[in-house]
């Protein structure tokens, strides 16, 4: 799966290049985003703009994302389409990963100015 | 896929009778990747048809959940099974049957699967999988499975929005 990533300071953006994050691709998801967040230390900001469509094994996916990187990481959720905010909120994973409307609004909290 | 149009939508019917007699019938192989692509082309279809994004996004959600059930479970130990999906719309509402020859459900029945409240949970608990039957619970109605023969069928219906036909 192709997942664009790019550091500012601390903090680690993954941006997914894909439509779908299903059963298609959920593996392929969790090992890529192991192979991208090894050497991340501050939070990680993934970037759904793309995304249209998430099931329930791509949010299972996104789940495993977030404990590889452990009690003390932080995944943190960007630019979601509407069809993905309705499955978090339905699964009530909106409580448990802090989602920002936009790329710059996540960067913006970590005191983070977006790249030019 | 063949998809058989029963009947255009005819707009000078006006809203008072919001029917679309459309449906189709598809075949697909029991694999993640044909579930993917199936979903793509039957809301693509159904885009076309006019109906609303919301009801679309349901409806594919519904049967993803559905359908990778059935690859997962019911063919897990199967490398050639097959999903039969009937899909129409008409008199307000996407009504679906999806049948296999896989295994049956445990104890023929739906799962119960918990709702969480993943709030209250440490990270390494949260839960990855799940979801499912719960997501298909809150977007359908009619939800109803029977094992008939060798078959699983499973049937529900998806309400469309007055506004959207």
């Amino acid at each position: 799966m192709n997942i664009h990533s790019e550091s500012i300071g601390q903090v680690t953006i993954l941006r997914v290049g894909a439509d779908r994050i299903d059963a298609a691709v959920a593996i392929q998801f969790k090992d890529t985003f192991r192979d991208l967040v090894a050497d991340a230390t501050g939070p990680v900001i993934l970037d759904l703009e793309q995304v249209s469509f998430l099931d329930s094994s791509g949010l299972g996916a996104v789940v495993a994302a977030r404990k590889i990187l452990g009690d003390a990481g932080e995944l943190e959720l960007c630019s979601l389409s509407p069809a993905v905010d309705k499955v978090m909120k339905l699964t009530r994973m909106n409580t448990v990963f802090p989602i920002h409307g936009s790329l710059d609004a996540a960067l913006n909290s970590h005191g983070v100015a977006p790249a030019a | 896929m063949n998809l058989v149009k029963l009947a255009t939508p005819d707009p000078l019917d006006g809203p008072s009778d919001p029917k679309i007699g459309w449906q189709s019938q598809i075949a697909l192989s029991a694999t993640p990747q044909e579930v993917s692509r199936c979903l793509v082309g039957l809301c693509q279809d159904l885009l076309q048809l006019g109906l609303s994004i919301e009801n679309l996004f349901s409806l594919e959600l519904v049967l993803a959940e559905i359908l990778n059930n059935i690859v997962e479970h019911a063919y897990s130990d199967a490398s050639n099974g097959t999903i039969q999906i009937q899909v129409s719309v008409h008199d307000m509402a996407i009504w679906c049957v999806v049948q296999d020859t896989g295994k049956a459900m445990p104890n023929a029945q739906l799962p119960k699967q918990p709702r969480y409240d993943p709030q209250d949970m440490a990270v390494q608990d949260l839960p990855e999988g799940g979801f499912g039957w719960t997501l298909i619970r809150d977007l359908t109605h009619d939800l109803k499975y029977v094992r008939k023969g060798n078959f699983n069928k499973c049937s529900f219906r998806i309400d469309l929005e007055a506004q959207t036909v």
